[in-house]
């Protein structure tokens, strides 16, 4: 293990976060508010943490699977620190917990938050938070990589380590490419909704971090009442669309660009994803007309906003979805669960997973009527390999025993049943909120300290999509000479 | 790079972040003195004020009374010198006006005095006032309580400034000491990573020339140490490297 290599690619980590630290920092400058300071000190710290490695550490262009793995790991886990720097220096409601909380959650594009009264922060630290979910919504190590030259064997590793092994068998492309088509439908996607919601009416700086927070699926709105602070139909419109694209596969979202979208429609999962949508907003819609809202059109409204926004690991809220009734709050956990698709910025167990499941099982039903014969799982015609069925099965297994051990742990710090588990599934999913006080128009601070640890790390799990996190805390794995 | 930039740079950092972290202290601890002077000066001094008006008011209206009495010495001596300490008073107020919306207070109890001092202004001993307790507690008694509600309200108002300062003042203390906190253990951590670095890319090549020597003068081996960068140990190694090379071929002559 070569640690000042490690070193070297975590520092690239940490100079990204200090460009956009010195872009709040301008901010901050030009509107004389009192985070100036404390973004500048956590700009330089990042800068200095960055750049020495550079300085001592000559390049390479070949890294193990082990050290990839580590950089990805620590770039997660130290852009969150510094991240968390600025919250902590300003104060006010951010102790380092607090501070740690919402850094986590802005990077791991959870988008919960500690704050009640989130305008009361000074708009550069808005436009910090609002940066967080964009540098982690596309993956802190992937935004370094398609902002580089290219790294060579170095490239390709990163890349493995940081996306999903869904992505990894759906991208079959070299890592440069991949690469490139991720970051420039994201970089293109954010352009394209701050420019939709500039028509729609919205200011300049609201509709940039409101971009962010949508392509990244995060949910850090700059408003107390999330997105239902501007009453327009318009914005929401803008925002169900992009949260809808921000949710499928970037490779499927380039193919419709290159290829008129025949493979688009063809793929299962996108169309079970956009079919589950579509289901889960008129179930959702017929149970909440009548005992909350009197109008269709009001329930139809709130009921795509705030399912979409769940069902993609958004979180941006237009209701108070914490009244309405038991059956919405199964919708809503239910896609809290399932998220959007892998190859996208959204968390969660993602409906890839969910599509494979269910072939498992049918073809289970089919392997029990004829017992000797051989039948793949099949996914748009192809045969998909066993192990990845296996492992899929076993994440979502893994994933939802996560859950019920965080959701226990929080039950056990004195947090409410259903805080506490809905909680965890917003956390895990990085949704954003949960139901009853964390719910969409609640916020965290009530959660023990404690808790908000374990929250914290949930969201990290969900993030890393558990294994990485496993491997990096577990000890016997660095002794041994194994390659992930 | 050579090894003097690349040890002066993380010199330069561990002195840029304290420096940085302790001017930034310096700077909220000294707002924090300001904020304190700011609440003496201006809220402290306020209050003051304005209670010597109500203690004064509250001396003028016993005088009243006491010149309802018939008391006229005695009455007019208390209510001119209770009239001049609240007139130096109210006018040190209306110097003092440092928060939004103190005017508005300090001009409602001015014109709430006026009124009041037009009561006991009129003489009142040998007229059909003395005695009157009706006239005091429908006309002197409620003015009195219409000053000193205005009063109330100044102090009530320069009291939550009070408050909302020294929250702040809580959050600057806390702002003072968090820099020093974050330059410490970022301190401690470069330290670390600095020594790594030192060790991995200075010390431990020269103890490799140095055992490469050793076994060069002691069995003739080849001389091999690898230098994975590109500054003066990398030339030592290669000057080390031409000279085992030059013994070598001396020798073999």
């Amino acid at each position: 293990m070569r640690f000042h290599i490690v070193l070297r690619y975590v520092g690239l980590a940490l100079l990204l976060n200090s460009i956009l630290m010195i872009i709040a920092s301008v901010i901050a400058y030009v509107h004389s508010d009192t985070a100036l300071m404390p973004l500048l000190y956590s700009a330089l710290i990042s800068i200095l943490f960055g750049v020495f490695p550079l300085i001592f550490v000559p390049s390479t262009s070949y890294i193990t699977n082990k050290e990839g793995l580590l950089i990805v790991v620590l770039s997660w886990l130290l852009s969150c620190l510094v991240g968390s720097l600025p919250y902590f220096l300003y104060g006010g409601p951010f102790d380092f917990t607090n501070a740690w909380f919402e850094s986590v959650s802005g990077f791991t594009t959870t988008g919960s938050t500690i704050l009640s009264n989130i305008e009361a922060l000074p708009l550069s630290l808005l436009f910090w938070r609002a940066a967080t979910h964009w540098i982690g919504g596309i993956g802190i190590i992937i935004f370094v990589l398609s902002v580089l030259p290219f790294l060579g064997i170095a490239e390709m590793v990163l890349f493995r380590s940081e996306v999903s092994a869904m992505v990894q068998e759906n991208f079959q492309l070299r890592a440069r490419k991949a690469i490139q088509i991720l970051a420039g439908i994201y970089f293109g996607l954010t352009l394209l909704q701050t420019i939709a919601l500039l028509f729609c009416g919205m200011g300049l700086f609201d509709a940039i971090t409101h971009s962010f927070a949508t392509i990244a699926t995060g949910g850090f709105s700059t408003k107390n009442a999330s997105v239902a602070y501007y009453n327009s139909p318009a914005i929401e419109i803008v925002i169900i669309v992009f949260m809808l694209l921000s949710g499928i596969h970037f490779g499927l979202l380039f193919s419709v660009l290159v290829g008129g979208g025949k493979e688009f429609w063809r793929s299962s999962v996108v169309r079970y994803y956009l079919l589950a949508n579509v289901v889960g907003v008129a179930f959702t819609a017929i149970n909440i007309h009548g005992p909350i809202y009197n109008s269709w059109t009001t329930a139809i409204r709130y009921s795509a906003f705030n399912i979409i926004s769940v069902g993609t690991s958004t979180g941006f809220a237009t209701a108070d979805t914490s009244i309405w009734p038991a059956l919405s709050h199964i919708f809503l956990l239910f896609f809290a669960s399932q998220c959007a698709c892998a190859g996208s910025t959204s968390g969660g167990i993602k409906a890839d997973r969910i599509v494979l499941l269910w072939k498992a099982f049918t073809r289970q039903i089919k392997k029990l009527m004829h017992p000797n014969a051989i039948i793949p799982v099949r996914i748009d015609g192809k045969a998909v390999d066993d192990e990845l069925v296996s492992k899929s099965l076993l994440f979502i297994n893994v994933y939802l025993g996560v859950v019920l051990l965080a959701t226990i742990l929080l039950v056990a710090t004195g947090t409410d049943i259903l805080e506490a588990f809905s909680g965890t599934i917003a956390a895990m999913g990085n949704v954003g909120p949960g139901l009853g006080s964390v719910g969409s128009i609640g916020n965290f601070d009530s959660i023990p300290t404690i808790g908000k640890w374990i929250l914290a790390s949930t969201m990290l799990l969900g993030r890393m999509e558990i294994y990485a996190l496993f491997i990096f805390f577990s000890p016997k794995q660095w002794k041994k000479r194994v390659s992930y | 790079m050579g090894i003097r930039i690349k040890i002066f740079s993380g010199f330069l950092v561990l002195s840029l972040m304290l420096l940085v972290a302790g001017l930034w202290s310096i700077y909220e601890l000294n707002s924090i003195g300001s904020s304190v002077q700011s609440i003496l000066e201006d809220n402290y001094q306020s209050i003051h004020a304005a209670k010597i008006m109500k203690e004064a008011l509250e001396r003028e209206d016993s005088a009243i009374l006491l010149l309802l009495l018939g008391k006229w010495e005695k009455g007019r001596e208390i209510i001119n010198s209770a009239d001049s300490l609240f007139n130096e008073k109210l006018h040190f107020a209306m110097n003092n006006i440092t928060i939004p919306g103190e005017h508005i207070h300090l001009e409602a109890i001015q014109a709430d005095y006026a009124t009041f001092k037009g009561l006991w202004e009129r003489p009142i001993v040998g007229t059909n006032k003395e005695g009157d307790l009706d006239w005091y507690f429908q006309k002197v008694h409620s003015s009195f309580l219409a000053v000193k509600t205005s009063l109330n309200a100044l102090i009530n108002l320069n009291d939550e400034r009070m408050y909302e300062t020294a929250t702040a003042l809580k959050n600057r203390s806390k702002r003072a000491i968090v820099p020093g906190i974050v330059a410490i253990i970022s301190a401690l951590l470069f330290t670390f990573i600095f020594s790594y670095l030192i060790n991995y890319y200075i010390v431990n090549p020269i103890i490799q020339m140095t055992k490469s020597i050793d076994l060069f003068k002691e069995k003739r081996t080849p001389f091999d140490a690898k230098i994975e960068t590109r500054d003066e140990i990398s030339d030592l190694a290669s000057s080390i490297e031409h000279l085992c090379l030059s013994i070598k071929h001396r020798e073999s002559r």
